[in-house]
Protein backbone atom coordinates (compact mmCIF):
# COMPACT_ATOMS: atom_id res chain seq x y z
CA UNK A 1 0.00 0.00 0.00
CA UNK A 2 2.32 2.63 -1.34
CA UNK A 3 1.15 5.87 -0.75
CA UNK A 4 1.45 8.28 -3.27
CA UNK A 5 4.29 11.44 -2.37
CA UNK A 6 5.48 9.32 0.80
CA UNK A 7 8.67 7.54 0.71
CA UNK A 8 9.24 4.83 3.19
CA UNK A 9 11.91 5.31 5.70
CA UNK A 10 12.10 1.86 7.19
CA UNK A 11 10.42 -1.48 6.74
CA UNK A 12 10.10 -4.67 8.16
CA UNK A 13 12.53 -7.66 7.74
CA UNK A 14 14.28 -5.42 5.38
CA UNK A 15 17.37 -4.07 4.97
CA UNK A 16 15.88 -0.59 4.35
CA UNK A 17 12.70 0.89 3.17
CA UNK A 18 12.20 1.81 -0.20
CA UNK A 19 13.24 6.21 0.53
CA UNK A 20 16.40 7.56 -0.84
CA UNK A 21 15.66 10.12 1.83
CA UNK A 22 15.88 12.88 -0.45
CA UNK A 23 12.79 14.66 -0.16
CA UNK A 24 13.26 15.49 3.73
CA UNK A 25 10.08 16.02 5.14
CA UNK A 26 9.64 17.24 8.62
CA UNK A 27 7.93 14.60 10.98
CA UNK A 28 4.18 14.74 11.90
CA UNK A 29 3.02 14.45 15.30
CA UNK A 30 -0.33 14.73 17.44
CA UNK A 31 -0.77 16.31 20.52
CA UNK A 32 -2.92 15.28 22.93
CA UNK A 33 -3.84 17.51 25.84
CA UNK A 34 -5.41 15.15 28.26
CA UNK A 35 -5.68 18.19 30.83
CA UNK A 36 -8.37 19.59 28.43
CA UNK A 37 -9.91 16.43 27.30
CA UNK A 38 -13.54 15.64 28.40
CA UNK A 39 -14.38 12.27 27.22
CA UNK A 40 -17.22 13.15 24.64
CA UNK A 41 -15.53 10.07 22.09
CA UNK A 42 -16.17 12.37 18.88
CA UNK A 43 -13.02 11.46 17.88
CA UNK A 44 -13.71 7.67 18.52
CA UNK A 45 -16.34 7.94 15.67
CA UNK A 46 -15.06 10.53 14.27
CA UNK A 47 -11.95 7.30 13.79
CA UNK A 48 -14.95 5.05 12.81
CA UNK A 49 -16.27 6.92 9.73
CA UNK A 50 -12.85 7.76 7.83
CA UNK A 51 -11.55 4.43 8.46
CA UNK A 52 -14.89 2.83 7.50
CA UNK A 53 -14.82 0.60 10.41
CA UNK A 54 -18.32 -1.02 11.63
CA UNK A 55 -20.12 0.59 14.83
CA UNK A 56 -18.70 -1.47 17.76
CA UNK A 57 -20.78 -3.20 19.84
CA UNK A 58 -20.16 -1.57 23.50
CA UNK A 59 -20.34 -3.08 26.71
CA UNK A 60 -20.63 -1.67 30.60
CA UNK A 61 -17.70 -1.68 32.36
CA UNK A 62 -18.48 0.45 35.51
CA UNK A 63 -17.24 3.43 33.70
CA UNK A 64 -17.83 5.33 30.45
CA UNK A 65 -15.08 3.84 28.39
CA UNK A 66 -16.60 2.41 24.88
CA UNK A 67 -14.61 -0.83 25.24
CA UNK A 68 -12.34 -2.38 27.52
CA UNK A 69 -9.30 -2.37 25.40
CA UNK A 70 -8.86 -1.52 21.83
CA UNK A 71 -9.77 -4.25 18.58
CA UNK A 72 -9.05 -4.72 15.24
CA UNK A 73 -11.91 -2.39 14.18
CA UNK A 74 -11.32 0.00 16.95
CA UNK A 75 -8.16 2.20 16.41
CA UNK A 76 -9.14 5.21 19.09
CA UNK A 77 -10.43 4.52 22.63
CA UNK A 78 -10.69 6.59 25.33
CA UNK A 79 -9.65 5.10 28.41
CA UNK A 80 -11.59 6.63 31.43
CA UNK A 81 -9.00 5.89 34.45
CA UNK A 82 -10.49 7.04 38.38
CA UNK A 83 -7.79 6.85 40.69
CA UNK A 84 -6.46 9.22 43.51
CA UNK A 85 -3.92 11.59 42.89
CA UNK A 86 -2.47 13.67 46.32
CA UNK A 87 -4.92 12.06 48.56
CA UNK A 88 -7.98 13.19 46.09
CA UNK A 89 -10.40 11.64 43.74
CA UNK A 90 -8.95 12.17 39.97
CA UNK A 91 -10.59 11.41 36.86
CA UNK A 92 -8.40 11.34 34.01
CA UNK A 93 -8.51 10.63 30.26
CA UNK A 94 -6.64 9.58 28.05
CA UNK A 95 -6.84 8.75 24.36
CA UNK A 96 -5.18 5.09 23.55
CA UNK A 97 -3.62 4.65 20.32
CA UNK A 98 -0.43 3.50 18.16
CA UNK A 99 2.13 5.55 19.61
CA UNK A 100 3.76 6.13 16.28
CA UNK A 101 7.07 5.32 18.04
CA UNK A 102 10.18 6.99 15.92
CA UNK A 103 12.09 3.14 17.16
CA UNK A 104 9.05 1.17 16.34
CA UNK A 105 9.08 -2.26 18.64
CA UNK A 106 6.43 -3.74 15.87
CA UNK A 107 8.22 -3.00 13.22
CA UNK A 108 11.53 -4.68 14.30
CA UNK A 109 9.66 -7.49 15.44
CA UNK A 110 7.55 -8.10 12.65
CA UNK A 111 9.59 -11.23 10.43
CA UNK A 112 7.37 -10.17 7.09
CA UNK A 113 9.15 -8.04 4.52
CA UNK A 114 7.03 -4.23 4.28
CA UNK A 115 4.32 -5.61 6.37
CA UNK A 116 5.21 -2.60 9.04
CA UNK A 117 6.43 0.88 7.23
CA UNK A 118 7.37 4.22 8.93
CA UNK A 119 7.50 6.53 6.00
CA UNK A 120 9.54 9.41 5.60
CA UNK A 121 7.09 11.50 7.96
CA UNK A 122 7.37 9.44 10.87
CA UNK A 123 4.25 7.59 10.32
CA UNK A 124 3.63 3.85 11.58
CA UNK A 125 1.62 1.97 8.94
CA UNK A 126 0.68 -1.61 8.83
CA UNK A 127 0.76 -3.04 4.93
CA UNK A 128 -2.36 -5.78 5.31
CA UNK A 129 -1.15 -7.36 1.71
CA UNK A 130 2.31 -8.13 3.13
CA UNK A 131 0.92 -9.32 6.98
CA UNK A 132 1.03 -12.74 7.76
CA UNK A 133 -0.66 -12.45 11.29
CA UNK A 134 1.67 -13.93 13.05
CA UNK A 135 1.37 -11.50 15.86
CA UNK A 136 4.50 -10.80 16.74
CA UNK A 137 4.22 -7.19 16.71
CA UNK A 138 2.05 -7.47 19.76
CA UNK A 139 5.27 -8.98 21.56
CA UNK A 140 7.38 -6.07 20.16
CA UNK A 141 5.12 -3.10 20.86
CA UNK A 142 6.02 -1.43 24.28
CA UNK A 143 2.38 0.35 24.35
CA UNK A 144 0.14 -3.06 23.73
CA UNK A 145 -1.80 -1.26 20.25
CA UNK A 146 -1.60 -3.78 17.30
CA UNK A 147 -4.55 -5.88 17.71
CA UNK A 148 -5.26 -9.20 15.90
CA UNK A 149 -8.33 -9.61 13.28
CA UNK A 150 -9.81 -13.08 13.48
CA UNK A 151 -11.93 -12.03 10.25
CA UNK A 152 -9.29 -10.98 8.08
CA UNK A 153 -6.04 -12.46 9.60
CA UNK A 154 -4.17 -9.54 9.78
CA UNK A 155 -3.06 -6.57 12.39
CA UNK A 156 -4.69 -3.40 12.24
CA UNK A 157 -3.98 -0.45 14.16
CA UNK A 158 -3.93 3.11 14.02
CA UNK A 159 -2.22 4.96 10.33
CA UNK A 160 -2.66 8.44 12.01
CA UNK A 161 -4.30 8.89 9.03
CA UNK A 162 -1.79 8.96 6.87
CA UNK A 163 -4.21 9.10 3.52
CA UNK A 164 -5.30 12.64 5.08
CA UNK A 165 -1.92 14.02 6.31
CA UNK A 166 -0.16 13.35 3.25
CA UNK A 167 -2.66 15.77 1.28
CA UNK A 168 -2.54 18.17 3.58
CA UNK A 169 -5.54 17.53 6.55
CA UNK A 170 -4.98 16.58 10.09
CA UNK A 171 -6.34 12.93 10.99
CA UNK A 172 -10.10 12.49 11.28
CA UNK A 173 -9.95 12.41 15.25
CA UNK A 174 -8.12 15.59 15.13
CA UNK A 175 -10.55 17.29 12.80
CA UNK A 176 -13.63 16.11 14.59
CA UNK A 177 -12.26 16.85 18.76
CA UNK A 178 -14.65 20.01 20.27
CA UNK A 179 -12.66 21.54 22.97
CA UNK A 180 -9.35 21.64 20.88
CA UNK A 181 -7.36 19.35 22.75
CA UNK A 182 -5.87 17.66 19.80
CA UNK A 183 -3.49 19.06 17.97
CA UNK A 184 -1.77 17.87 14.29
CA UNK A 185 1.17 19.34 13.03
CA UNK A 186 5.13 19.23 12.85
CA UNK A 187 6.42 17.63 15.84
CA UNK A 188 9.02 20.59 16.59
CA UNK A 189 5.33 22.77 16.64
CA UNK A 190 3.92 20.15 18.83
CA UNK A 191 6.69 20.09 21.56
CA UNK A 192 6.01 23.81 21.55
CA UNK A 193 3.02 24.00 21.85
CA UNK A 194 2.79 21.40 24.74
CA UNK A 195 5.50 22.75 26.56
CA UNK A 196 3.34 25.98 26.23
CA UNK A 197 0.34 24.09 27.65
CA UNK A 198 2.56 22.32 30.42
CA UNK A 199 3.84 25.95 31.47
CA UNK A 200 -0.01 26.97 32.01
CA UNK A 201 -0.96 23.80 33.76
CA UNK A 202 2.12 24.42 36.51
CA UNK A 203 0.76 28.41 36.73
CA UNK A 204 -2.48 26.81 37.52
CA UNK A 205 -1.04 24.45 40.35
CA UNK A 206 -0.15 21.46 38.61
CA UNK A 207 3.36 21.19 39.85
CA UNK A 208 4.20 17.89 38.47
CA UNK A 209 2.29 18.59 35.22
CA UNK A 210 4.35 17.48 31.83
CA UNK A 211 4.75 16.28 28.38
CA UNK A 212 4.89 12.04 27.48
CA UNK A 213 7.38 11.70 24.75
CA UNK A 214 9.44 8.42 25.89
CA UNK A 215 13.11 8.88 24.67
CA UNK A 216 13.34 4.77 25.22
CA UNK A 217 11.56 4.88 22.27
CA UNK A 218 12.82 7.49 20.43
CA UNK A 219 10.10 9.95 21.16
CA UNK A 220 6.80 9.48 20.11
CA UNK A 221 4.44 10.51 16.96
CA UNK A 222 2.24 11.11 19.52
CA UNK A 223 3.04 13.79 22.31
CA UNK A 224 0.59 13.85 25.23
CA UNK A 225 0.54 16.57 27.80
CA UNK A 226 -0.13 15.08 31.15
CA UNK A 227 -1.33 16.87 34.74
CA UNK A 228 0.82 14.42 36.62
CA UNK A 229 3.50 13.66 33.84
CA UNK A 230 5.34 11.95 37.25
CA UNK A 231 2.92 9.11 37.46
CA UNK A 232 1.97 8.20 33.88
CA UNK A 233 1.04 4.77 35.22
CA UNK A 234 -1.98 6.31 36.34
CA UNK A 235 -3.19 6.98 32.99
CA UNK A 236 -2.18 3.44 31.83
CA UNK A 237 1.11 4.88 29.65
CA UNK A 238 4.67 2.59 31.00
CA UNK A 239 7.24 4.78 32.67
CA UNK A 240 10.03 4.52 30.45
CA UNK A 241 8.98 1.94 27.24
CA UNK A 242 11.54 0.64 25.22
CA UNK A 243 11.91 -1.64 22.17
CA UNK A 244 11.04 -5.23 24.72
CA UNK A 245 14.35 -6.73 25.72
CA UNK A 246 13.43 -10.17 23.66
CA UNK A 247 12.97 -8.73 20.34
CA UNK A 248 16.66 -6.67 20.81
CA UNK A 249 18.03 -10.23 21.83
CA UNK A 250 16.49 -12.34 19.54
CA UNK A 251 17.29 -9.87 16.56
CA UNK A 252 20.24 -8.49 17.54
CA UNK A 253 21.88 -10.77 19.21
CA UNK A 254 20.63 -14.19 18.60
CA UNK A 255 20.28 -13.75 14.73
CA UNK A 256 23.31 -12.60 13.65
CA UNK A 257 24.98 -14.95 16.54
CA UNK A 258 23.08 -18.23 14.41
CA UNK A 259 23.80 -17.26 11.18
CA UNK A 260 27.30 -17.44 11.80
CA UNK A 261 27.48 -20.49 14.07
CA UNK A 262 25.63 -21.72 10.64
CA UNK A 263 28.30 -20.56 8.67
CA UNK A 264 31.04 -21.96 10.87
CA UNK A 265 29.46 -25.55 11.50
CA UNK A 266 29.01 -25.87 7.76
CA UNK A 267 32.63 -25.30 7.10
CA UNK A 268 33.76 -26.97 9.61
CA UNK A 269 32.05 -29.92 8.73
CA UNK A 270 33.41 -28.99 4.93
CA UNK A 271 36.76 -29.14 6.31
CA UNK A 272 36.42 -32.11 8.38
CA UNK A 273 35.54 -34.13 5.27
CA UNK A 274 38.80 -32.89 3.62
CA UNK A 275 40.79 -32.79 6.28
CA UNK A 276 39.64 -36.88 7.96
CA UNK A 277 37.79 -37.85 4.83
CA UNK A 278 34.98 -40.75 4.87
CA UNK A 279 35.65 -43.66 7.59
CA UNK A 280 35.32 -46.67 5.93
CA UNK A 281 34.81 -50.02 7.50
CA UNK A 282 37.81 -52.06 6.57
CA UNK A 283 37.62 -54.38 3.48
CA UNK A 284 38.15 -57.73 3.61
CA UNK A 285 37.29 -60.84 5.50
CA UNK A 286 35.09 -60.54 8.61
CA UNK A 287 37.50 -62.31 10.71
CA UNK A 288 39.92 -58.95 10.48
CA UNK A 289 39.87 -57.18 13.61
CA UNK A 290 38.51 -53.37 12.78
CA UNK A 291 40.70 -51.31 14.65
CA UNK A 292 41.00 -47.27 14.67
CA UNK A 293 40.87 -46.69 10.98
CA UNK B 1 11.52 -65.64 16.71
CA UNK B 2 12.43 -65.24 13.38
CA UNK B 3 10.31 -66.69 10.36
CA UNK B 4 13.13 -69.01 8.69
CA UNK B 5 15.56 -67.41 6.17
CA UNK B 6 14.33 -69.56 3.16
CA UNK B 7 10.74 -68.75 4.32
CA UNK B 8 11.19 -65.36 3.42
CA UNK B 9 13.53 -66.15 0.27
CA UNK B 10 11.50 -68.50 -1.27
CA UNK B 11 8.69 -66.37 -2.97
CA UNK B 12 10.77 -63.15 -3.34
CA UNK B 13 13.62 -62.14 -5.48
CA UNK B 14 14.22 -58.86 -2.72
CA UNK B 15 16.57 -58.75 -0.69
CA UNK B 16 16.28 -61.06 2.68
CA UNK B 17 17.74 -58.69 4.95
CA UNK B 18 15.21 -55.93 3.86
CA UNK B 19 12.43 -58.27 3.93
CA UNK B 20 13.21 -59.16 7.68
CA UNK B 21 13.53 -55.49 8.37
CA UNK B 22 9.76 -55.11 7.80
CA UNK B 23 9.00 -56.52 11.39
CA UNK B 24 12.44 -57.20 13.46
CA UNK B 25 15.75 -56.23 14.16
CA UNK B 26 18.94 -57.36 15.85
CA UNK B 27 19.44 -60.55 13.54
CA UNK B 28 21.56 -61.38 11.06
CA UNK B 29 21.13 -61.76 7.40
CA UNK B 30 24.07 -63.22 4.86
CA UNK B 31 26.87 -60.63 5.51
CA UNK B 32 24.15 -58.00 7.01
CA UNK B 33 22.90 -57.37 10.11
CA UNK B 34 19.09 -55.86 10.74
CA UNK B 35 19.77 -52.50 12.52
CA UNK B 36 15.98 -50.77 12.11
CA UNK B 37 13.22 -52.05 11.69
CA UNK B 38 10.42 -50.83 9.66
CA UNK B 39 8.44 -48.72 12.36
CA UNK B 40 11.99 -47.57 14.29
CA UNK B 41 12.84 -46.32 10.61
CA UNK B 42 9.10 -44.93 9.57
CA UNK B 43 9.47 -43.06 13.27
CA UNK B 44 13.02 -41.25 12.51
CA UNK B 45 11.67 -40.47 9.12
CA UNK B 46 8.80 -38.84 10.12
CA UNK B 47 10.94 -36.88 12.49
CA UNK B 48 13.19 -35.72 9.83
CA UNK B 49 10.73 -34.78 7.91
CA UNK B 50 8.20 -32.84 9.74
CA UNK B 51 11.73 -31.41 11.65
CA UNK B 52 12.83 -30.14 8.31
CA UNK B 53 9.51 -28.55 7.04
CA UNK B 54 9.70 -27.17 10.40
CA UNK B 55 13.11 -25.85 9.59
CA UNK B 56 12.38 -24.24 6.28
CA UNK B 57 8.62 -22.77 6.71
CA UNK B 58 10.66 -21.43 9.99
CA UNK B 59 14.13 -20.15 8.61
CA UNK B 60 12.12 -17.60 6.51
CA UNK B 61 10.15 -16.18 9.68
CA UNK B 62 13.55 -15.68 11.05
CA UNK B 63 15.18 -14.18 9.17
CA UNK B 64 14.84 -12.72 5.72
CA UNK B 65 17.65 -13.93 4.21
CA UNK B 66 16.35 -17.54 4.33
CA UNK B 67 12.87 -16.19 2.37
CA UNK B 68 13.84 -18.10 -0.64
CA UNK B 69 12.91 -21.01 1.28
CA UNK B 70 9.52 -19.61 1.56
CA UNK B 71 9.05 -19.94 -2.25
CA UNK B 72 9.22 -23.68 -1.82
CA UNK B 73 5.97 -23.86 0.23
CA UNK B 74 4.01 -21.20 -1.14
CA UNK B 75 4.74 -18.14 0.20
CA UNK B 76 5.31 -16.84 3.87
CA UNK B 77 1.80 -16.39 4.61
CA UNK B 78 1.92 -20.38 4.30
CA UNK B 79 5.09 -20.84 6.26
CA UNK B 80 3.20 -18.63 9.19
CA UNK B 81 0.28 -21.37 9.16
CA UNK B 82 2.58 -24.67 7.54
CA UNK B 83 4.97 -24.19 10.67
CA UNK B 84 3.09 -24.55 13.68
CA UNK B 85 0.74 -27.69 12.39
CA UNK B 86 4.06 -29.65 11.39
CA UNK B 87 5.21 -28.67 15.04
CA UNK B 88 2.72 -30.28 16.57
CA UNK B 89 3.55 -33.27 13.57
CA UNK B 90 6.87 -33.37 14.60
CA UNK B 91 6.08 -33.40 18.25
CA UNK B 92 4.20 -36.59 18.18
CA UNK B 93 6.47 -38.04 16.30
CA UNK B 94 9.08 -36.80 18.32
CA UNK B 95 7.23 -38.15 21.16
CA UNK B 96 7.04 -42.11 19.38
CA UNK B 97 10.38 -41.88 19.00
CA UNK B 98 11.07 -41.23 22.54
CA UNK B 99 9.24 -43.92 23.70
CA UNK B 100 10.38 -46.28 21.21
CA UNK B 101 14.23 -45.12 22.03
CA UNK B 102 13.90 -44.18 25.64
CA UNK B 103 14.94 -47.36 27.14
CA UNK B 104 18.14 -48.05 25.14
CA UNK B 105 19.31 -44.68 25.67
CA UNK B 106 21.30 -44.68 29.28
CA UNK B 107 24.90 -44.17 29.14
CA UNK B 108 27.04 -46.78 29.84
CA UNK B 109 30.46 -46.81 30.78
CA UNK B 110 31.60 -46.91 27.30
CA UNK B 111 29.08 -44.47 26.22
CA UNK B 112 30.95 -41.77 29.00
CA UNK B 113 34.66 -42.57 27.60
CA UNK B 114 32.75 -42.07 24.10
CA UNK B 115 31.41 -38.66 25.35
CA UNK B 116 34.45 -37.92 27.29
CA UNK B 117 36.87 -38.55 23.75
CA UNK B 118 33.99 -37.10 21.43
CA UNK B 119 37.54 -35.08 19.54
CA UNK B 120 39.49 -38.10 19.42
CA UNK B 121 36.20 -39.80 17.84
CA UNK B 122 35.85 -36.89 15.02
CA UNK B 123 39.62 -37.54 14.27
CA UNK B 124 38.47 -40.89 13.65
CA UNK B 125 41.10 -42.50 16.79
CA UNK B 126 38.61 -43.68 18.68
CA UNK B 127 37.56 -47.72 18.69
CA UNK B 128 35.62 -48.94 21.98
CA UNK B 129 34.98 -52.82 21.77
CA UNK B 130 32.37 -52.24 24.25
CA UNK B 131 30.02 -49.75 22.16
CA UNK B 132 26.69 -51.15 21.92
CA UNK B 133 24.16 -50.62 19.45
CA UNK B 134 23.94 -46.72 20.13
CA UNK B 135 27.26 -44.43 20.85
CA UNK B 136 27.76 -42.39 23.63
CA UNK B 137 27.20 -39.64 20.71
CA UNK B 138 24.26 -40.87 19.85
CA UNK B 139 22.73 -41.15 23.01
CA UNK B 140 23.79 -37.52 24.31
CA UNK B 141 21.82 -36.20 20.78
CA UNK B 142 18.81 -38.33 22.02
CA UNK B 143 18.52 -36.52 24.82
CA UNK B 144 18.95 -33.02 23.95
CA UNK B 145 16.84 -33.86 21.02
CA UNK B 146 14.40 -34.50 23.49
CA UNK B 147 14.58 -31.74 25.22
CA UNK B 148 14.89 -29.18 22.66
CA UNK B 149 11.54 -30.98 21.45
CA UNK B 150 9.95 -30.10 24.38
CA UNK B 151 11.34 -26.61 24.55
CA UNK B 152 9.83 -25.80 21.14
CA UNK B 153 6.80 -27.16 21.42
CA UNK B 154 6.07 -25.42 24.87
CA UNK B 155 7.41 -21.97 23.37
CA UNK B 156 5.53 -22.20 20.17
CA UNK B 157 2.26 -22.75 21.46
CA UNK B 158 2.80 -19.60 23.45
CA UNK B 159 3.96 -18.00 20.34
CA UNK B 160 1.37 -19.48 18.44
CA UNK B 161 -1.50 -18.50 20.72
CA UNK B 162 -0.14 -14.87 22.08
CA UNK B 163 -3.17 -13.95 23.57
CA UNK B 164 -3.62 -16.28 26.27
CA UNK B 165 -0.16 -15.49 27.99
CA UNK B 166 1.89 -12.35 29.46
CA UNK B 167 4.12 -10.14 27.78
CA UNK B 168 7.05 -10.95 29.94
CA UNK B 169 5.91 -14.78 28.72
CA UNK B 170 5.88 -14.80 25.57
CA UNK B 171 9.14 -12.29 25.24
CA UNK B 172 10.92 -15.44 26.88
CA UNK B 173 9.18 -18.05 24.41
CA UNK B 174 10.58 -15.94 21.83
CA UNK B 175 14.20 -15.67 23.09
CA UNK B 176 14.02 -19.81 23.61
CA UNK B 177 12.58 -20.41 20.58
CA UNK B 178 15.01 -18.72 18.55
CA UNK B 179 17.98 -20.15 20.81
CA UNK B 180 16.37 -23.83 20.57
CA UNK B 181 16.11 -23.75 17.45
CA UNK B 182 19.97 -23.01 16.33
CA UNK B 183 21.23 -24.89 18.88
CA UNK B 184 18.93 -28.17 17.78
CA UNK B 185 19.24 -27.33 13.85
CA UNK B 186 23.30 -27.06 14.19
CA UNK B 187 23.48 -30.36 15.95
CA UNK B 188 20.77 -31.66 13.32
CA UNK B 189 23.69 -30.76 10.86
CA UNK B 190 26.36 -33.06 12.65
CA UNK B 191 24.03 -35.68 12.79
CA UNK B 192 23.34 -35.96 9.09
CA UNK B 193 27.21 -35.37 8.27
CA UNK B 194 27.98 -38.19 10.64
CA UNK B 195 25.74 -40.51 8.45
CA UNK B 196 27.86 -39.10 5.57
CA UNK B 197 31.19 -39.38 6.88
CA UNK B 198 30.53 -42.84 8.15
CA UNK B 199 29.56 -44.60 4.74
CA UNK B 200 26.77 -47.44 5.19
CA UNK B 201 25.39 -45.94 7.77
CA UNK B 202 22.45 -43.96 5.82
CA UNK B 203 21.32 -47.69 4.74
CA UNK B 204 20.59 -48.37 8.38
CA UNK B 205 17.74 -45.80 7.79
CA UNK B 206 17.04 -46.27 4.33
CA UNK B 207 16.98 -50.12 4.20
CA UNK B 208 17.01 -51.13 7.90
CA UNK B 209 20.33 -53.44 7.52
CA UNK B 210 24.33 -52.42 7.60
CA UNK B 211 26.58 -54.75 6.68
CA UNK B 212 28.78 -56.94 9.72
CA UNK B 213 31.95 -54.56 8.80
CA UNK B 214 30.29 -51.19 9.26
CA UNK B 215 28.93 -52.95 12.78
CA UNK B 216 32.28 -54.49 13.98
CA UNK B 217 33.55 -50.69 13.29
CA UNK B 218 31.29 -48.69 15.18
CA UNK B 219 28.95 -50.65 17.41
CA UNK B 220 31.59 -53.76 17.94
CA UNK B 221 29.35 -54.58 21.17
CA UNK B 222 26.03 -54.49 19.25
CA UNK B 223 27.93 -56.75 16.83
CA UNK B 224 28.89 -59.49 19.47
CA UNK B 225 25.62 -59.75 20.34
CA UNK B 226 23.68 -60.29 17.20
CA UNK B 227 25.91 -62.22 15.64
CA UNK B 228 27.37 -64.35 18.98
CA UNK B 229 30.41 -64.15 17.14
CA UNK B 230 32.30 -63.49 20.61
CA UNK B 231 35.46 -62.65 18.68
CA UNK B 232 37.52 -59.00 19.35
Amino acid sequence: MAIPGLEVLQASASLRGTGTGLRKLPTVSKLIDTSTCIGCKACEVACQEWNDLPNAKTSQHGNYQTLPTMNAEFWNLIKFNETEVDGSFAWLMRKDQCMHCADPGCLKACPAPGAIVQYSNGIVDVNPEQCIGCRLCETGCPFDVPRFSETTGKMAKCTLCVDRSVVGLEPACVKACPTGCLHFGTKEDMLELGNERVKQLKGDGYASAGLYDPQGVGGTGVVTVLKHADKPELYGLPRDPTVPTAVRVAKGWLRPLGLLGMGAVVLGLVGHYLRFGPREPPKGPPSSTPTAA
Amino acid sequence: MAEPLHAVTAHSSADPGILLAQGQEDLVVGDELVRFRYYTRVVHWGVALTFFVCLFTGLPIWTPIFGWLAALFGGLQVCRWLHPWTGIAFAVFALLQFVHWAGEMRLSAADKRFTANFLAYLRWETHDEDTGKYNGGQKVLFWLSTLASLGLLVTGVVLWWPQFFGAQLREVSWVLHDLTFILFMLMIFGHIYLAIAEPGTFSAMVKGTVTKAWARLHHPAWYRDVTGDSRR
